[in-house]
């Protein structure tokens, strides 16, 4: 039962190295069943209110960047590779290999919020955001061409769409949701409902991103620990149950990207 | 399935620490797959458009992204009995909450007569 050499990472109240690392394990991963209920409530919301709108929602995840998505993932699927690739080192005692695997996971989580900054940067920038912002837009655009013929209206905003992004007058997204309406009287895309999904891609995605910025400092703790030799072999448990949280989330993004940027993907614009 | 308190001391491995270790070579596999699906979805997706099915599929592709994470990157396959069922739980949860909700939500507006 008990290990041949004590070691000063056991904790009085455990038997043994092992005990203690399954306690560690089951009590994060009892926080994580909390952490996927609280994703769930949103992921549950997401569902209903797609089920009412769907068409609205596949237009509005038209609009969605999946170039930087798709960057995104990758970096968050390579990022899982490393912590796990640092667990490995931890339990070989390769302190240096560890703290090698850290730093790039840290980096490539930098490098998805660098990317996710930008990508909200462009959208409140076209004023792809709920609220007074959005309406204030689609309503320039419907205005533009509320006088003109379907053609006429087609080409005024492809002549626009023409011109060097600072002079344009429209956001693309404004542009062809006010030809979409002009077009089709009978099946009129409704610009609140489209709101709606941007409701939802900015707070899954922003709450995703909090969760994101926390593992970060998570991780800088165990390379700082790493480094002065707080993370012993026996210890390796430490990183570990890091990884599961850093894991979860990059799970969570793996239904968030087609949930919220694959679902329009296709559409022609 | 692992006994936590079955380790095996060596003279380079004292405290028994390096049982269950990955492997390089399955963790990349498993990183390729990953990312393989994840292109895969993107490519699937933008060719299929918006169909009956899209979700379907790009759900599906998820869950065994999802599915492979959980079982190679979180352990879940050295996991205890205890974990592996505090993993399930959550899923158990979260499908009531989907069929609560879903069953409200599907049926109000079912008229009657």
């Amino acid at each position: 039962m008990a290990n041949a050499h004590a070691s000063p990472v056991l904790k009085h109240h455990f038997e043994d190295l092992g005990q203690q690392h399954a306690c560690e394990r089951l009590g994060m991963w009892m926080f994580l069943a909390t952490e996927i209920l609280f994703f769930g409530g949103l992921f549950a919301a997401y569902t209903i209110y797609r089920m009412l709108y769907p068409h609205e929602f596949e237009i509005a995840s038209s609009f969605m960047n999946r170039q930087i998505a798709t960057v995104n993932t990758v970096f968050l699927i390579t990022s899982s590779l490393t912590m796990t690739l640092a667990i490995r080192c931890a339990k070989l005692g390769d302190r240096a290999g560890l703290i090698r695997n850290l730093i790039l996971t840290v980096a490539l989580g930098t490098a998805f919020m660098v990317m996710k900054g930008f990508e909200y940067a462009h959208e409140f920038h076209e004023n792809l955001a709920p609220g007074k912002m959005f309406r204030t837009e689609y309503e320039k655009a419907t205005k533009a061409v509320a006088g003109l013929a379907p053609a006429a209206a087609d080409e005024y905003f492809k002549a626009d769409a023409a011109k060097p992004e600072h002079e344009r007058a429209h956001a693309h997204w404004a542009a062809e949701l006010a030809l979409k309406n002009k077009a089709s009287a009978d099946e009129v895309v409704d610009s609140g409902k489209v709101q709606m999904f941007l409701c939802f891609y900015f707070v899954m995605t922003g709450i995703h991103g909090i969760h994101i910025v926390v593992g970060l400092g998570l991780i800088l703790w165990l390379v700082y620990e790493a480094a002065t030799g707080g993370i012993p072999p026996e210890n390796y448990s430490t990183v570990e149950v890091v990884s599961l949280y850093w894991h979860l989330v990059d799970a969570i993004w793996l239904f968030l990207m087609p949930l919220l940027y694959l679902a329009g993907a296709g559409m022609h614009h | 399935m692992s006994d936590p308190h079955n380790t095996t001391p060596t003279a380079d491995d004292p405290h028994g620490m390096r049982k269950d270790l990955d492997s390089t070579g399955l963790l990349l596999v498993v990183f390729v797959a990953v990312l393989g699906l994840a292109l895969a979805n993107v490519g699937i997706s933008m060719k299929m458009g918006p169909t009956k099915y899209t979700l379907v599929v790009q759900l599906a592709i998820a869950s065994v992204q999802a599915g492979l994470v959980a079982y190679y990157f979180m352990h879940l396959r050295h996991g205890d009995k205890v974990v592996i069922l505090t993993a399930l739980s959550s899923l158990f949860w979260m499908a009531i909450l989907f069929v609560l909700f879903l069953a409200d939500y599907m049926t109000r507006f079912w008229v009657v007569g």
